[in-house]
């Protein structure tokens, strides 16, 4: 299986990650190797003979209770702030 | 100082022996041991001290308190504890304070334990060495040329350096187990759900269970008895439990109880002495009354791609939360948002995590989905059909917990397609959702400990105990 460097750089964009070249290239071999590696599971007969019981899933719920934080608390690991709010870059030009 | 921790609580409860003594003489061993094995990411002595004088002075006033008084214990440093450190072994953590006690962790101070520290790990649970933390790297304490496993390795060896009587890990893909097994010391990953996740620093979080490491089988079950039990605060923790006093049934004896060793744990690549070493176990459980028979369950020797694909896929997702805005690293370099959480990400997170982070998300987008994810949980779903159908021929599953004793820092750390194949034998119970225990199986020439491997069908925790107690009692092992 090959995977290109451009590959690489394209699902770096997605995780939000960067990398130079070099390491790029690093990560595109590892990936072959792996990848290259876990063919297999292609091969394998996954079929289920019997019919495949149908696991009840119950949906999950509990009430909504407004709990209350102290503000520092709940702040304590912002690291740029005004009064309220977390400052961040500006988004919208 | 082996002793297990209930006769320690009758002791410190009729005042036999104080919290405070107790407390000390672990810091002792901490002060003895640390700087050389570096089991812990914090240390929170003094104030350990404070809380036992504390707990001494209220049995002292007649006070009737709970099941782990003045017990000082040790916990991962991926399990939130309220205003104390909790940083995952990572700089994009590094001075994360938590507003909040994971649910195991309440469960503990109710029982009024103490926690005298935070261990060191594999970043975000990535790893089977300890080698991928970002701030030290722990040491095993039987060997300390030698890794402790991971990812709990800080946890497995604070209980095997005498530094703690027991300590909380995770295990999602054998990181309990495996650093149990390497350090010699008794490590559970219980049915997934039975344990509540919340406060748990998700990795990936169909796999993760938190579970104890402790010097005994019954101290594992008597841990297990209070961090068990039904969530609100974990939508995946299975509702309807029923209480059960895991170290009543202990001693039982396991006469006509069915074991299965699938053939396919003893293929290739599995070590001659481990091997050696788990047969001599089997031969210890067949005189102890159990049935033991070898059989064959191809697929368990083909989850690896399985495991990997869906625990990075869920990784990619999972750490997405961290983008250096709310809380966590955040770089000083950046011109706009999208390179704030690039850099910050970049700069926070190391090699492995990037690894995986990167792999989960080759195989969950578009044009790879359905040759990777899809096939991963197809091979999930066979794998879970295929185990249930085990256990209605058998009691329990038996084998080895890892193919390799305990390897030498820096031996594998430069190859991860070696380090995942090191977990082949694990990752069954986090595909399953199975409980499973490693326990002492013997000693290599070299001194090593050696694991044996004990797992059952969906909250068969009680069999497993039962079995892994009996075999601790008839190998008697001083490690």
């Amino acid at each position: 299986m090959k995977v290109s460097i451009d590959e690489v750089k394209y699902i770096a964009k997605l995780s939000k990650l960067k990398f130079s070249d070099d390491e790029a290239a690093k990560f595109a071999k590892e990936f072959e190797s792996i990848l290259d590696n876990f063919q297999y599971l292609n091969e394998l007969n996954l079929d289920i003979n019997e019919d495949n019981e149908n696991v009840e899933l119950k949906p999950v719920i509990r009430q909504d209770e407004v709990k209350s934080f102290e503000c520092n608390d709940l702040f304590r690991n912002v690291k740029d702030m005004q009064e309220t709010y977390i400052k961040v870059p500006k988004v919208i030009e | 100082m082996k002793m297990i921790i209930k006769d320690m609580v009758d002791k410190i409860k009729t005042g036999e022996l104080t919290s405070e003594e107790l407390v000390q003489s672990y810091i002792n061993e901490i002060l003895k041991n640390e700087s050389t094995v570096n089991a812990f990411l914090t240390l929170t002595c003094d104030e350990a001290l404070a809380k036992a004088k504390e707990i001494d002075s209220r049995i002292k006033a007649g006070e009737s308190l709970g099941k782990l008084s003045g017990i000082p214990i040790a916990i991962k440093d991926n399990i939130c504890t309220e205003g104390v450190n909790t940083t995952c072994a990572s700089k994009m953590l590094e001075d994360f304070i938590p507003p909040y006690d994971a649910t195991v962790v309440k469960k503990l101070l109710a029982e009024d334990a103490i926690i005298i520290g935070k261990t060191n790990m594999d970043e975000f649970a990535m790893g089977s060495s300890n080698e991928n933390s970002a701030f030290k790297k722990t040491l095993n304490p039987r060997d300390l040329t030698r890794v402790p496993g991971g990812s709990s390795g800080g946890s497995a060896a604070a209980v095997a350096g005498k530094m703690a009587p027991v300590s909380l890990g995770s295990d999602t893909g054998g990181s309990i187990r495996q650093p149990a097994a390497f350090c010699g010391v008794v490590g559970l990953k219980p049915t997934y759900g039975l344990v509540s996740r919340f406060g748990l620093i998700a990795f990936g979080s169909s796999l993760d269970q938190i579970g104890p490491f402790s010097n005994s089988v019954e101290d594992s079950a008597y841990i297990l008895n209070i961090i068990s039990g039904t969530d609100q605060y974990d939508s995946t923790s299975i509702r309807d439990l029923k209480e059960i006093d895991y170290t009543s049934s202990l001693k039982e004896g396991i006469k006509g109880m069915k074991i299965g060793v699938p053939e396919e744990f003893f293929g290739e690549g599995l070590d001659e002495e481990i091997k050696t070493s788990v047969n001599n176990s089997l031969e210890a459980l067949k005189e102890l009354g159990a049935e033991v028979e070898i059989f064959s369950l191809p697929i368990i020797k083909d989850g690896l791609a399985a495991y990997y694909i869906m625990s990075s896929a869920e990784a990619s997702t999972n750490l997405s939360r961290y983008d250096g805005i709310r809380y966590g690293y955040k770089s000083p370099n950046y011109t706009n948002i999208d390179e704030l959480m690039e850099n910050s990400r970049s700069e926070g997170f190391g090699p492995e995590v990037k690894r995986r982070i990167m792999m989960g998300t080759y195989a969950l987008s578009s044009g790879y989905y359905d040759a990777y994810y899809s096939k991963a949980d197809k091979f999930r779903t066979k794998l879970k059909h295929d185990l249930k159908e085990t256990f209605k021929k058998y009691d329990l599953i038996v084998g080895p917990v890892s193919p390799v004793l305990p390897f030498k820092i820096g031996e594998k750390n430069t190859d991860p397609l070696a380090m995942y194949l090191a977990d082949i034998y694990t990752i069954t119970a986090n595909l399953g959702g199975n409980p499973a225990i490693s326990i002492p199986s013997g000693i290599s020439k070299e001194g090593l400990p050696i694991g044996i491997q004990l797992m059952g069908d969906m909250l068969c925790e009680e069999k497993i105990f039962k079995a892994a107690y009996s075999l601790e009692q008839a190998l008697a092992l001083e490690l």
